[in-house]
């Protein structure tokens, strides 16, 4: 290609990739550099800060607070996608059959994805209040509900409970998407051959999604663990840091104790766990190719 | 033949599509659930009995959102980020996207995965470095500076998305704009753009829908009360209300229907890029 047709391209992607480079690029290497020092309120204007290494990291794993708050990501991540990619899944072969409403029907529980999280969040203070929707569908069946946002055993269920809400529906069109990509005559010939659906599922259906299982499960897995409007708003990391994850609790840190060294460095431990995942789909992704 | 199919057919479809209404309506009860509650008075809000639905339909509860000016003012605001987002995704997103949809150039699997990575990296990471860096700068506190940031997720988003369009387009649509003597700039915006008009809607719907919904950067970027928008003064607006669950749930409600709007008669954009800009291609 000639000369000029590269720098053409150039011009194109350039001025986003220096943007991008800006404020993403930039301030990731920024909190490197702050989480290696003790950044505080008091030092922020006058300056004073000094190079401490990886003391603010030695101090979180010290740290009781920040050991559950790890706990709970992580409790909080694997269950969200336990349910919503099994729920999911099922709503995926259900909704990937031919029938009139099937289109606009999936389309339609897509609304729990795209409404704002901080709504999310609202609605479930308000369904998950004592006098709230929940427990009086629980009392018509005889069970008298948990103060489920009171009590630090119940409100990271509650909160699991309105993220799968939002995740099901979006786990639900990427499996779809992978169902597609399946030819139906590898069905055909399988009923021909007599096999029931259960087989077909447990024999065709799984190892050939596979791949698209896998991915889904890691970009739901991104997009679960870095969690934070959700809690924010609903219960604000507690009762007692019940509800608290990295992402919440690196705000808190930041901006309400203005500890922003402290906060960078929880945010180090929140992308470390990402870029290993992240590291998987990419690799994941390019054996597609 | 096809009729006695058909005949079998049919029914399944009725069946299928009578499930599928339920599980929607079990699905988005919740939805519902907040609607009915904002159009409550306050004594059944406050009442023994858990209703349903509304026993005495009112639009007080949006009224008095409506007649706060703290809240007109965050409802501008959110505006403001929504089409600021949009306007700053368009502008740089679109060219990229093209940039690296025509061109086969040296490095670009490079921005390809640089936009791939960037568009998971979560905002707890760069908030705290951010806002440091727009405290030194004086950034903080404009309109501008949440939707600077939100552009930095939903760029590399655009780019991902609207890539595989624009390397759909056939070639020789190009090359016939340059024997017609266009420039790159010409064919870039009378005849490309034009080819790939339903990505671009896609960009628009979901961008201006990133600047909406964002809550951490508004909050931690604007301190202000009426410079942040809906989302960022959710707590401002609970503490003022209390238990008045009628008027938190009418701003809920009304923080919520530009969104469904915008599903109502862009669904198939929008759920057409959520599918491509999850998996690449």
């Amino acid at each position: 290609m000639a000369a000029g047709k590269k720098r053409e391209a150039y011009i194109f992607v350039l001025p986003a990739f220096i943007y991008i480079l800006f404020v993403l690029g930039y301030p990731l290497i920024y909190n490197v550099y702050l989480s290696l020092r003790n950044v505080d309120v008091k030092n922020l204007t006058k300056g004073g800060d000094v190079f401490i290494g990886l003391q603010n990291y030695i101090d979180l794993f010290k740290n009781p607070t920040f050991l559950l708050v790890l706990k709970n990501t992580f409790v909080f991540t694997i269950a969200c996608l336990l349910f919503q990619f099994t729920i999911g899944f099922a709503l995926a072969l259900f909704f990937y059959q031919k029938f009139r409403l099937s289109g606009p029907i999936r389309g339609v529980l897509l609304v729990s994805y795209m409404i704002p999280m901080s709504v999310t969040g609202l609605l479930g203070k308000n369904i998950f209040s004592n006098a709230g929707l929940v427990n009086n569908l629980l009392s018509k069946i005889g069970i008298i509900g948990p103060e489920w946002l009171v009590n630090t055993s119940t409100a990271l269920i509650a909160v699991i409970i309105m993220n799968c809400w939002v995740g099901i529906p979006f786990n639900m069109l990427l499996l779809i998407s992978g169902l597609t990509s399946i030819t139906p005559d590898v069905y055909e010939s399988a009923s021909i051959d007599g096999a029931n659906w259960l087989q077909r599922f447990w024999y065709i259906t799984v190892p050939l999604m596979k791949s698209s299982m896998l991915s889904v499960l890691m970009l739901g897995f991104i997009y679960t663990f870095r969690a934070f409007d959700l809690m924010y708003i609903m219960t604000a990391g507690g009762p007692l840091n019940s509800t608290d994850v990295l992402g919440t609790y690196s705000y808190m840190l930041s901006f309400t104790q203005y500890k922003f060294s402290q906060g960078s460095a929880v945010a180090m431990v929140l992308f470390g766990c990402l870029f290993i995942v992240g590291l998987f789909y990419l690799r994941l992704l390019s054996k597609e190719d | 033949m096809k009729k006695i199919i058909g005949g079998k057919e049919a029914a399944r479809d009725l069946r299928n599509s009578v499930i599928a209404v339920v599980l929607a309506i079990l699905f988005l009860f919740p939805v519902y659930w907040m609607m009915q509650i904002s159009f409550k008075s306050d004594a059944e809000t406050f009442g023994k009995v858990l209703s349903y639905y509304p026993r005495e339909f009112t639009v007080y509860p949006w009224l008095v959102n409506l007649q706060d000016k703290t809240f007109l003012l965050s409802l501008r605001n959110s505006f403001i980020n929504g089409f600021l987002t949009m306007g700053i995704t368009l502008l740089l997103g679109v060219p990229a996207a093209y940039g690296m949809g025509r061109y086969r150039v040296k490095g670009s699997s490079v921005f390809l995965l640089t936009f791939l990575v960037c568009q998971m990296l979560p905002a707890s990471l760069t908030l705290t470095p951010m806002y440091l860096i727009f405290n030194k700068i004086h950034f903080l506190g404009t309109h501008f500076t949440a939707p600077v940031a939100i552009a930095g997720a939903s760029i590399p988003f655009a780019i991902i998305t609207l890539r595989p369009y624009f390397k759909s387009v056939p070639v020789a649509l190009d090359e016939a704009a340059r024997l017609d003597g266009c420039g790159p700039l010409k064919a870039f915006f009378y005849v490309m753009i034009p080819a790939v008009k339903t990505g671009i809607v896609t960009i628009v719907v979901i961008s201006f829908l990133n600047g909406w919904n964002d809550l951490v950067y508004s909050m931690t970027f604007n301190v202000g009360e009426t410079m942040r928008p809906l989302t960022a003064n959710i707590y401002k607006f609970q503490n003022a209300y209390g238990t008045k669950w009628n008027c938190i749930m009418a701003y809920g409600t009304i923080l919520v229907l530009p969104v469904i709007l915008l599903f109502i008669f862009l669904q198939k954009y929008i759920v057409g890029g959520l599918v491509a800009g999850a998996v690449k291609d």
